[in-house]
């Protein structure tokens, strides 16, 4: 793997500072609400190191982390840290939830399917030889001890991303009471508003086929908002747009899901898990979201 | 989003969460979508006491909300003013006949009326944008323009605003500017100032179209004292130049012991006034300084906004004017706003009546004479009935 690029750029703008780095694959933007650059600085360095560090733990593209040596168990039972199960409790909660169609175990099946816009479907067969090693109801999870079957794989993709930010947000809070926005990839936490303002604008791009043309800009002054889409994650076969959100039952895409959900929680693990369970419902996405009574936009 | 209505299935995730992040409660989200455009819509009718005037006013608003706090508002008036508005000769007991604005006819008015130009119909159209913007942290600065238009007036004006928040945004102190050219193009032309009222066909005293200039400098500054109550205090300084007479208002020549109008008799053959009159003549320069305060009071949804305008100037008119509106949100974005205004004048120092004959020499010379504004109270209630769409 390159060398990879773990510097922080920071850039002064009216009324606050900008920190920008690369994390998970993702362009992130932290805004800090004050005038004292040492202090932004500062909480750069606490914000990109806590999500470098959740990265070289959690990324399934790592050797020898916590994720990869449970990948690599085949069939041998592996203790892990505090963290990874706690991790591994919640995508256990999740699975319950969600009555098994969030399951982190569902990542193989990437090997069957490559969403890049191409219109390459694949082979039923090759599905359903995948799908012999997903399911999280195979594995056997004692805290701390988890037990994969031979060929099965776990990926935090899910939860990781959003984790990934809230971690950062909360060490932030506890260092300084500045004001901060931080934008991972899309995921995005508000820790207040910056100075007398009544939140931060954030703006959500309208995709190039909705019918909705405008962007939205939501005013966040605290929480989190999450968003699931597949504005690029696609396959496109016979008029069929087959987006990137695998049924864990049949190992196929879930049909009729929407283009983009956008989701408003306490916290961005909440919304982003909120869009994912919606996104995993299919055509039933809104009604499902509607139900939970949180506030959300859908791009269909 | 409040945990205590959140879903069996958020509340789990909620717990969840907590455990995951190692955390005992997260603040609650607050979030909301910026609309995008937002539409005001308003119907107004407004009718002076005395039955003379009466507009119907339809006034269409649209704001859009780019990021970084940048508005662009379009705002569009459409004014349909139908009544009568007096010429301002004074009534007297026998039928007096005048030569319409045209000059192309006459129009005669029954003994013991008050002289009424009838054919007041006129259809105003105004548009106008603007742009507002941050200029650092605390300061804003916006900048627009502004047209509208008549059959004889035409409007075109541009204003700038900076305005500056402190006190934790409580306070803001703002200075505006606004300047305006107004181009009139009466029918018929524009009469001399002081120039007799002629027979039909006969335009010589007229000078065609004209203008004015008008320069406003407004200061102000708004309190926030509570989350319910808004205060605010302006001082304005406003200067015209140029042609600032009503084109269409005539003053009578009296005999100076009977005090009616003094007779005229027209060319043989040719329709013309009854009596003698003088098209007006007011200064060509005018200064006005205002004081504006205003409160709004937030109750429930309701709003109650007062406000008072004392105006003074070297025309030596001195104005009030007492405003009151509550606004009553109906369902689905409607609401209805009854408007009480009450508005009283002193007349301009050069005003008069009419104009005995033997001191209309002099006056003439100082060609500072006005028909126009009668020392009047005017109290008219109106109600607004009006809509408001977030997009």
């Amino acid at each position: 793997m390159a060398a990879v690029d773990r510097s922080i750029h920071i850039l002064k703008k009216p009324g606050y500072f900008q920190g920008t780095f690369l994390a998970m694959g993702s362009p992130c933007e932290v805004l800090s609400g004050t005038d004292d650059e040492s202090l932004a600085s500062s909480l750069f360095d606490v914000v990109a190191s806590e999500a470098w560090r959740i990265e070289d733990k959690f990324s399934r593209y790592l050797p020898d982390n916590a994720v990869d040596r449970i990948n690599r168990s085949d069939g041998q039972s592996v203790e892990v840290d505090d963290e990874t199960a706690n991790m591994l409790d919640f995508a256990a909660s999740l699975h319950e939830m969600s009555d098994g169609r969030f399951d982190i175990t569902s990542g193989v099946l990437r090997k069957a399917w490559v969403f890049d816009g191409s219109d390459r479907i694949p082979d039923d067969g090759l599905v359903q030889s995948i799908l012999a090693t997903v399911g999280w109801e195979k594995v056997a999870w004692d805290r701390p001890t988890l037990t994969l079957q031979p060929g099965m794989q776990i990926d935090f993709g899910g939860i990781g991303k959003e984790y990934a930010v809230d971690k950062p947000a909360g060490l932030a809070v506890d260092n300084s009471n500045a004001p901060m926005l931080l934008n991972f990839g899309g995921d995005v936490v508000a820790t207040g508003s910056p100075g007398n303002s009544s939140g931060w604008q954030v703006g959500i791009e309208a995709l190039e086929s909705s019918a909705r043309k405008a962007d939205r800009v939501i005013r966040l002054a605290q929480g989190a908002l999450a968003t699931s889409g597949d504005a690029r994650r696609f396959i496109l076969k016979d008029g069929v747009r087959y987006g990137h959100i695998l049924d864990p039952g049949t190992g196929w895409p879930i049909k009729d899901t929407p283009r983009s959900v956008t989701v408003a929680a306490d916290t961005c693990t909440e919304a982003g898990m909120l869009a994912t369970l919606a996104m995993l419902r299919g055509a039933d996405a809104e009604e499902f979201l509607q139900a939970q009574d949180v506030q959300f936009w859908q791009q269909r | 989003m409040s945990r205590n209505s959140k879903k069996p299935l958020a509340v789990s995730l909620a717990t969840a969460t907590c455990a995951l992040l190692g955390t005992t409660t997260a603040s609650p989200v607050i979030a909301q979508e910026e609309p995008v455009w937002e539409f005001n819509t308003a119907l107004l009718y407004y009718g002076e006491s005395d039955n003379r005037v009466e507009d119907i006013s339809l006034n269409v608003l649209a704001q859009r909300n780019f990021v970084d706090d940048r508005i662009l508002t379009l705002g569009l008036t459409v004014d349909s003013l139908t009544g009568a508005t007096p010429y301002g000769a004074i009534p007297f007991d026998g039928p007096q006949t005048f030569t319409t604005p045209s000059g192309l006819q006459v129009r005669t008015t029954p003994a013991n009326e008050i002289p009424l130009d009838d054919t007041f119909f006129d259809t105003r159209y105004a548009v106008r944008g603007s742009w507002q913007q941050p200029l650092g942290r605390m300061n804003t600065f916006s900048a627009g323009l502004s047209f509208s238009g008549e059959f004889d007036y035409k409007h075109l004006g541009a204003n700038f605003k900076i305005s500056h928040d402190f006190n934790k945004r409580n306070s803001t102190v703002s200075l505006a500017l606004a300047v305006a050219r107004d181009d009139l193009d009466p029918e018929g032309g524009a009469p001399v100032p002081l120039s007799a009222m002629l027979d039909v066909g006969d335009l010589c005293n007229r000078i065609g179209d004209v203008d004015k200039d008008v320069v406003d400098i407004v200061a102000g500054i708004t309190q926030v004292v509570n989350r319910n109550l808004l205060f605010q205090v302006n001082y304005s300084f406003s200067n015209s130049s140029g042609y600032l007479n009503d084109p269409y208002k005539i003053i009578s020549l009296v005999d100076s012991i009977s005090g009616d109008p003094l007779p005229r008799i027209p060319t043989p053959g040719i329709a013309g006034p009854s009596h003698q009159y003088l098209f007006e003549s007011r200064p060509d320069e005018r200064t006005k300084h205002s004081l504006y305060v205003q409160t709004k009071y937030y109750m429930n949804g309701k709003v109650l906004d007062a406000s008072y305008r004392f105006m003074t100037g070297d025309w030596d008119i001195d104005s009030h004017t007492l405003d009151l509106r509550y606004r009553w949100p109906l369902s689905g974005g409607n609401y209805l706003e009854p408007h009480f205004r009450y508005y009283t004048q002193s007349h301009a120092e050069f005003y008069r009546p009419s104009i005995d004959w033997w001191i209309s020499a002099p006056i003439l010379c100082f060609r500072r004479l006005s028909p126009r504004r009668i020392r009047c109270h005017h109290r008219w209630p109106q109600v607004r009935l009006g809509n408001r769409i977030r997009q």
